[in-house]
């Protein structure tokens, strides 16, 4: 359990805290294990009040500990792996979080973290770390977001996650941007033997543009990887979101499911599946068109690459618009037009997808009811 | 007696085709009518007409449901003034599962959720609630879970498509009770029957459900109605052919 120095949470304004609770960060709650909230370029809090979970600055564990640079930091990722990574390599003080669980602590409520862009044309440029022990469990909610009326920005961020042995950590990010921000994520999570990381991503207000390929490597036997995403694209908002995760060991598997609503915009969704032992894994990539416009499109790719015969692998695309039929049918129950276009979104973006939990169903439903309102 | 529907001169196209003609029909309050006839002769397009689907297109004559004018409301506006359809095959939307139609009901009519629940429990439903509406269900079941979400809202004038067609001989029971108790008398008015017009091929429901009168279409037109026990009787025995030539002798006298 600590807090760092810096905690200022008090000089959070009310519009600070609502623009927090849209991507499901709440830093009034005591249901959360620790909180982490990076406002602009100042890091507003990180402490965690749980046992076992430590939550600190980035930059304040990096001094805090000298292995962290060098068994972790920028061990996953080259710093001259892109534009990206170079820009972030060249901060001087890092920002971003840690966390790390300790060695068989199961963590019983969610941690939350929020990277939070209040001031027009900012450039946040972000490097977090994750670390869970052996037989360790987290689940973290990541809220991204630009405060009501800033458009323009630029949020940039590296993000290492390693899960040992048997451990379990759940990743839900939620974004909501300003139209003409762009976000570059660029994530890459190793995984051990047994351990299993589920990824749900959420994009309720599209960024003008977001590029995004996390990318993870299944490298002890048994572990898994399991990615949902659930985008709505509006506008002239352009996303390319993908996932490549690579099943280094013998019974890895992996399933990457990806939802996208298109009012507008460029919606590209990838997701590529590398069998290099004996595994199983399926990608889906599913789309669905509501008056997209003129140049709204969806382009699903998803690609299975086997190196190994008794990697089992398979993927599916589908787009497809809402069936008049369906949505009279919902009107003979009383529904309004938009509220039955709103049921069957809703049905679309969480079908197959179980357990997300109260919170992502709550986001989802929020998409439902943004998406049908494009379709007036 | 007041009609809860009134059908005048009606004549309905479909993609520019006439598939009804000249229907004229009156259910009084509290009354449950049956509508017959051979396949294709225009008795589901008669009840697409009365909810509103767009594709079913009103070219002449007037419908008046409790005395108000349908034909300027859409479907939802009818279903609010409480018409409710149970289709022969209704669509399946993935992804959209029972449950969550049917809370969106109760939500609205909270005071049905403890008979429904009640419902569920006596239907075998529950393993349905989670299924996508309409997905992977037999013949019987879909009409089980239709009877489920009318019985949630409770409409004061229900239509029914084949209700019983495809339920296996088990389901036939609890089936008809779940439709006795769609047209069970209103809230408000405990001596009023709710009302109805439900298409058969089936005596069974003339045994099992107090009918009020029957009526034939053929070829999109109404051509007899009449008592439903002796209507029945005569298209069982005669079939539809002899209503044809009645219908022809009366129009040559």
């Amino acid at each position: 359990m600590n807090t760092s120095q810096n905690d200022k949470i008090e000089n959070l304004q009310a519009e600070d805290k609502t623009a927090l609770s849209e991507v499901a960060v709440f830093v009034e709650n005591d249901q959360r294990s620790g909180t982490f909230v990076l406002k602009n370029s100042s890091t507003i809090c990180g402490h965690s009040q749980q046992e076992g979970i430590e939550l600190l600055p980035i930059a304040a564990a990096l001094k805090k500990y000298n292995w962290l640079e060098e068994k972790y930091f920028w061990k996953q990722i080259s710093k001259d792996k892109s534009e990206i990574t170079r820009a972030c390599a060249s901060s001087k003080t890092p920002l971003g979080y840690f966390i790390m669980v300790k060695k068989g602590h199961k963590v019983t409520l969610p941690t939350q973290a929020a990277l939070y862009m209040a001031k027009a044309d900012e450039k946040q440029i972000i490097h977090n770390i994750v670390i869970l022990e052996e037989d360790s469990e987290l689940e973290l909610i990541t809220g991204c977001v630009t405060k009501q009326g800033i458009d323009k920005g630029e949020h940039i961020a590296v993000s290492e996650t390693f899960i040992g042995k048997n451990a379990k950590f759940t990743n839900t990010m939620v974004h909501s941007w300003g139209s003409e921000v762009e976000v570059k994520p660029h994530s890459v999570t190793v995984v051990e033997e047994g351990g299993s990381f589920v990824s749900n991503y959420v994009s309720l207000r599209p960024a003008g543009k977001i590029v995004s390929n996390p990318v993870t490597h299944l490298n002890g036997a048994g572990a898994s990887a399991k990615y949902f995403s659930i985008i709505l694209g509006s506008g002239s908002s352009e996303i390319d979101l993908g996932g490549d995760v690579y099943l280094n060991a013998k019974g890895t598997s992996a399933e990457i499911a990806h939802r996208a609503v298109c009012t507008g915009g460029k919606i590209i969704q990838r997701g590529m599946l590398i069998g290099k032992e004996e595994c199983h894994a399926h990608v889906d990539c599913s789309g669905m068109l509501i008056d997209p416009g003129e140049e709204g499109f969806i382009e699903s790719i998803p690609g299975v690459k086997a190196y190994h015969e008794d990697a089992r692998m398979s993927h599916e695309a589908s787009i497809g618009k809402i069936a008049p039929s369906e949505v009279q049918y919902l009107m003979t129950h009383g529904m309004k037009e938009k509220e039955a276009i709103s049921m069957i979104i809703r049905g679309f973006l969480d079908s197959d997808i179980k357990g997300l939990g109260p919170e992502l169903d709550k986001r989802i439903a929020e998409i439902a009811e943004l998406a049908g309102h494009g379709s007036e | 007696m007041s009609n809860i529907l009134e059908i005048k001169d009606l004549f309905v196209e479909v993609d520019g085709k006439v598939i009804l003609r000249n229907i004229n029909l009156e259910i009084p309050k509290g009354e449950v009518h049956l509508l017959i006839g051979p396949n294709g002769s225009g008795k589901t397009s008669l009840l697409m007409t009365i909810m509103g689907y767009p594709q079913y297109k009103v070219t002449k004559g007037s419908i008046l449901f409790d005395g108000k004018n349908l034909l300027k409301l859409n479907i939802t506006e009818r279903a609010a003034l409480g018409i409710g359809i149970a289709e022969q095959r209704p669509p399946t939307i993935s992804g959209v599962k029972l449950k969550m139609l049917l809370s969106y009901l109760l939500d609205k009519n909270p005071k049905w959720k403890e008979e429904i629940d009640k419902e569920i429990e006596n239907s075998k439903m529950k393993s349905f609630l989670n299924r996508d509406i309409n997905g992977g269900l037999s013949g019987g079941e879909i009409k089980k879970s239709e009877l489920l979400l009318l019985l949630s809202r409770q409409p004061i004038f229900t239509m029914l498509d084949e209700p019983d067609s495809g339920v296996d001989i088990d389901s036939l029971e609890l089936l008809r009770s779940m439709i006795n108790k769609l047209f069970s008398p209103e809230e408000e008015h405990p001596v009023k029957r709710r009302s109805g017009l439900i298409i058969t091929h089936s005596e069974g429901i003339i045994e099992s459900i107090h009918a009020d009168k029957t009526h034939i279409i053929i070829n999109g037109e109404i051509v007899c109605d009449g008592n439903p026990q002796l209507v029945m009787k005569q298209v069982v025995t005669s079939g539809f052919e002899s209503c044809i030539k009645c219908n022809n002798l009366q129009g040559s006298v």
